[in-house]
C-alpha cells in the first residue's frame, strides 16, 4: 500500500508538465508498458470479483430483485426499511458489544503471550506451537469443543469445575447475558495465537540496546515494558486493532453454529442478520443495504483508528 | 496524472462487463420461453445432491433411472452432484445467471418461497396421467402453493420420540407400552425427573420443526394459513407454548434447552428418556449401542410430527421444461422410489414403494408414520418467521414473558412480516 502511495504521489509531482495526455500515456506507457501487461490480470480479477460485486450490491439495494425475471426499481425503500428495523439496529449492537468483549482482550492475550515466548522460557518453540493450534485448528471443531465445555447443564465441563468453588451451575449460551461473551470467548481463543505471532514479530524487531540501556539505569521490568516495550509496539498494535476489530464486525461462525443467533436475539450479530435476510429469507436487496451499513461501520472505525493509532513511530 | 488513465482503463473495462452480462441476459431469456410443444427431446441437467456417503452406489442408482427415462424418452440426462453445504446460494446464483439446472431437488420451506417468485415450472398440466393418488397425503402437502403443485416427492420423514430403554426400565414403565399422549407423556416425564433423568432433548437454538411446531400441530394449531391467515397466538397455538414452557420448567428437558444446538452428549450418556429422532438417526443409535425402542409420534388432539419431504422441482427458465417434467414424473415413480430409498433408507413417499420396508423392523415402523408427518410452515415466509418464533419462545422459556405474551409477540412479528 504505502509503495503504491508513495508512487502516486511521484506521479503527480511529475504530471505538473501539463503535456497533452495523449503524450503522457504514450510516454507512461513507454516507459511502464511491462508492469501494465503483468497487470492486467490482476486488474481484471480485481474488478470482476471486487469492483462490479461492489458496484452492483449499491444498485441491489435499490431494486426488488427478484433472483429470476425483471427486478424492479424501489428506490429508498429498502434504506428507509433499515432505519425503521429495531432489530438491525439490536445485530449492530450486538455485534459492537461482542467487539468490545473481543478486541481488547485479544490484543492482551497475544501480547501476553508473545511476551511469554519472547522471555526466553525453555521450550518456548514448543509453546508457540501449542498456542497456535487454535489458529490452525477448523473453526467447526473449536466452536464444538467450545459448546461442549460451555454446556448449561450440570454435567457442563465448565460449571462442573466452577461447582468446587461454589457457584451454581450457569446457563451460558442459554442465557441472554452469557452467551454473547462466551462466543466471544470462543473468538479470543481461537485468535490470540495468531495476534500472538504478530506481536512476537514486533517484539523482535525491538532493538536490544533499548533495554540494555534501560537496564543500566536501573529500571524495573514493569517500568520497561510501559515505556520501551509497549510504544514501540505502536503500528503492531494498530495492525492487530484493525483486523481484530474488521474480524469483529464479520463475526458469524460462532453464532451460527452455537447459538442460532439466540436466546431472543441476543448473538444475533448484523453478519448473521444479514445471512439470514439474504439467504433464509430471500431478501437480496435487504441483505445489501446491511452489507453497506456494515461497511461504513468497519470504514469509520478504521478511520478513526487510523487517526489515532497509525502514526509512524519515532525511535528516538 | 496516472491516476484518470486508471480510472478511463477501469471504466473501458467496467463498460465491457456490463455489456457482456447484458448480453447473456438477452440471449438467456430468449432462450427460456421455447418449449411446451409435444415432442420431448434435447438434453436436460438434473442437480442432485450426496444422498449418502456412497458416491458409486448412488451414481449406479441414477443411471437405472435415466435408463428408466431413456426407455421412453430420447433426452440425454447430465446428472450433477452438488454438495449440501451453501445448495441454496448455488442454486440461486445458477438460477439468476440463467444457466441453472433444468431439474433439481428442494426442500419444503424453499418450495413455497421460490413458487411465490414465479421461480418454478407449474407442473399440474403433466401431472394428469402420473398416478396421484398413490403418493402419501402428507408428501404432497409441501408440493403444493396456492393449490398449484410445483414439485413431486422422492422421499419423506418421520420424526418421532425414540426411548432409552434403560431409563425406562429405571422409571418403572414397560418399554412395551410407551406413551401415546400428552398426559401419558406427563406422567413419564415427572417420573424420569424424580429419578435424576431428563424427559426429552429439546434443540431450542435449532428449527422450530424439531421444537414448537410438532406440539403446536399436535394441539390442533396452526402457524400461518396459506391465505395468510396468523394462527399461531389462538387457544392451540398458546396451548403448544405452555406445554414448552411446563417442560421447561419442571426440568423435563435439560437447562441449555433455550439454545442447545443438540444434546447428544446427554444422551449418549444416558441421562435422557427420549429424544427425537427419524431415519437419519437410526444409524447413529444402532452405533451407540444404547437398547432402545420407537414410539409413535405424541397425539394431543391430533397426531402429527414434523417429518421433511425431499422434492424435485423445475425451475421456470428451464431451457427444456417438458424433458424436465417428464424426468421428475419418471424419478418419483414407485420403481425408481424404490430404487431410490432403498439406497438412500429415506422411506418413500408413494405407498406402493413402501414395501422396500417389509422385512426391516425399524424402518418399516418409521414409513407408517409418515402419514403423520407435516413438512413444516408451508408460506414464503416460512423461513423467515422462524428465527422471531424462535426469540418469542426463548425469552418465554427463560421467564421474561409468559405464553400468551409470547405467542401474541410471534403472531405480531409474522404480521409484520407479511406486511412487508
Amino acid at each position: 500500500m504505502i509503495t503504491l502511495k508513495q508512487k502516486e504521489e511521484g506521479i503527480q509531482k511529475n504530471g505538473k508538465k501539463k503535456l497533452p495526455f495523449k503524450e503522457r500515456a504514450k510516454r507512461q506507457w513507454d516507459k511502464n508498458a511491462i508492469v501494465y501487461i503483468f497487470l492486467i490480470p490482476t486488474l481484471i480479477h480485481f474488478l470482476v470479483f471486487q469492483v462490479y460485486p461492489f458496484g452492483f450490491s449499491l444498485v441491489l439495494t435499490f431494486l426488488d430483485w427478484k433472483i429470476i425475471g425483471d427486478p424492479e426499481f424501489v428506490g429508498l425503500k429498502h434504506w428507509i426499511a433499515f432505519f425503521n428495523d429495531k432489530l438491525a439496529w439490536k445485530a449492530i449492537w450486538n455485534t459492537v458489544l461482542f467487539s468490545i468483549y473481543y478486541i481488547v482482550p485479544t490484543m492482551a492475550l497475544g501480547l501476553l503471550l508473545a511476551l511469554i515466548i519472547n522471555s526466553g522460557v525453555k521450550f518456548g518453540g514448543f509453546f508457540k506451537g501449542i498456542f497456535f493450534l487454535p489458529v490452525v485448528t477448523s473453526f467447526v471443531i473449536i466452536a464444538g469443543i467450545w459448546g461442549w465445555l460451555f454446556r448449561g447443564t450440570e454435567t457442563g465441563m465448565v460449571n462442573w469445575i466452577i461447582s468446587f468453588i461454589g457457584i451454581d451451575p450457569q446457563l451460558f449460551l442459554a442465557d441472554s447475558g452469557q452467551a454473547l461473551m462466551v462466543l466471544a470467548g470462543l473468538s479470543v481463543f481461537k485468535v490470540a495465537g495468531s495476534t500472538m505471532i504478530y506481536y512476537f514479530a514486533g517484539l523482535q524487531s525491538i532493538p536490544k540496546q533499548l533495554y540494555e540501556a534501560a537496564k543500566i539505569d536501573g529500571a524495573s521490568a514493569f517500568r520497561i515494558f510501559w515505556t520501551i516495550t509497549f510504544p514501540l509496539l505502536k503500528p503492531i498494535h494498530f495492525y492487530v486493532a484493525i483486523i481484530t476489530t474488521i474480524g469483529s464486525f464479520q463475526i458469524f461462525d460462532s453464532t451460527f453454529l452455537l447459538t442460532g443467533g439466540g436466546p431472543n436475539y441476543s448473538t444475533t450479530t448484523i453478519v448473521f442478520y444479514l445471512y439470514q435476510q439474504g439467504f433464509a429469507g430471500l431478501n437480496l436487496s435487504y441483505a445489501a443495504v446491511l452489507s453497506y451499513a456494515l461497511f461504513f461501520i468497519i470504514l469509520v472505525v478504521s478511520l478513526i483508528q487510523r487517526k489515532y493509532l497509525g502514526k509512524e513511530t519515532s525511535l528516538y | 496524472m496516472k491516476k484518470f488513465s486508471f480510472l478511463v482503463l477501469f471504466l473501458i473495462l467496467g463498460l465491457v462487463l456490463a455489456a457482456c452480462s447484458s448480453d447473456e441476459e438477452a440471449t438467456g431469456s430468449g432462450d427460456g420461453e421455447g418449449g411446451g410443444d409435444g415432442e420431448v427431446s434435447g438434453e436436460i441437467t438434473v442437480w442432485v445432491h450426496p444422498y449418502t456417503a456412497d458416491a458409486e452406489a448412488e451414481s449406479a442408482m441414477w443411471d437405472e433411472i435415466i435408463a428408466s427415462y431413456n426407455e421412453e424418452f430420447d433426452v440425454d440426462v447430465t446428472i450433477e452432484t452438488i454438495p449440501w453445504a451453501n445448495r441454496d446460494q448455488k442454486v440461486l446464483t445458477a438460477l439468476a445467471a440463467n444457466n441453472g439446472p433444468d431439474v433439481f431437488y428442494a426442500i419444503p420451506d424453499q418450495m413455497p418461497q421460490y413458487a411465490d417468485e414465479g421461480m418454478l415450472l407449474e407442473l399440474d398440466p403433466y401431472l394428469e396421467d402420473n398416478n396421484m393418488d398413490d403418493f402419501v397425503d402428507t408428501a404432497l402437502v409441501s408440493t403444493k402453493w396456492q393449490d398449484k403443485t410445483y414439485g413431486l416427492p422422492i422421499l419423506q420423514e418421520a420424526y418421532t420420540y425414540f426411548y432409552n430403554v434403560e431409563v425406562v426400565e429405571a422409571i418403572g414403565e414397560d418399554p412395551e407400552n410407551l406413551p401415546a399422549t400428552w398426559s401419558e407423556f406427563e406422567e413419564w416425564a415427572k417420573k424420569a425427573k424424580e429419578e435424576g433423568f431428563y424427559a426429552m432433548s429439546y434443540q431450542g437454538g435449532g428449527s422450530m420443526n424439531g421444537t414448537l411446531y410438532p406440539f403446536l400441530w399436535q394441539a390442533g394449531g396452526e402457524v400461518i394459513t396459506q391465505d395468510d391467515e396468523v394462527m399461531i397466538n389462538n387457544e392451540a397455538g398458546v396451548e403448544a407454548f405452555e406445554f414448552v414452557k411446563k417442560m421447561y420448567d419442571n426440568g423435563w428437558i435439560p437447562e441449555d434447552s433455550i439454545t442447545a444446538m443438540n444434546h447428544d452428549a446427554l444422551w449418549n450418556a444416558g441421562d435422557i428418556l427420549a429424544v427425537q429422532g427419524s431415519g437419519i438417526s437410526l444409524t447413529n443409535l444402532e452405533e451407540s449401542g444404547l437398547d432402545f425402542v420407537i414410539a409413535p409420534p405424541l397425539k394431543n388432539k391430533e397426531q402429527l410430527t414434523y417429518g421433511t419431504t425431499g422434492m424435485f422441482v423445475v425451475p421456470s427458465n428451464s431451457d427444456n421444461p417438458d424433458a424436465a417434467a417428464e424426468f421428475i414424473k419418471v424419478a418419483t415413480n414407485a420403481e425408481s422410489q424404490r430404487k431410490f430409498n432403498t439406497i438412500t433408507q429415506y422411506i418413500p413417499t408413494r405407498e406402493s414403494a413402501k414395501d422396500i420396508f417389509d422385512d426391516e423392523k425399524y424402518l418399516g415402523q418409521l414409513a407408517e408414520y409418515t402419514q403423520y408427518a407435516l413438512p413444516g410452515v408451508i408460506h414464503p415466509i416460512g423461513r423467515t418467521i422462524m428465527p422471531s418464533i424462535q426469540a418469542e419462545v426463548q425469552s418465554m422459556m427463560a421467564g421474561e414473558k409468559t405464553p400468551q405474551e409470547a405467542a401474541d409477540a410471534a403472531a405480531e412479528a409474522i404480521e409484520a412480516e407479511l406486511a412487508k
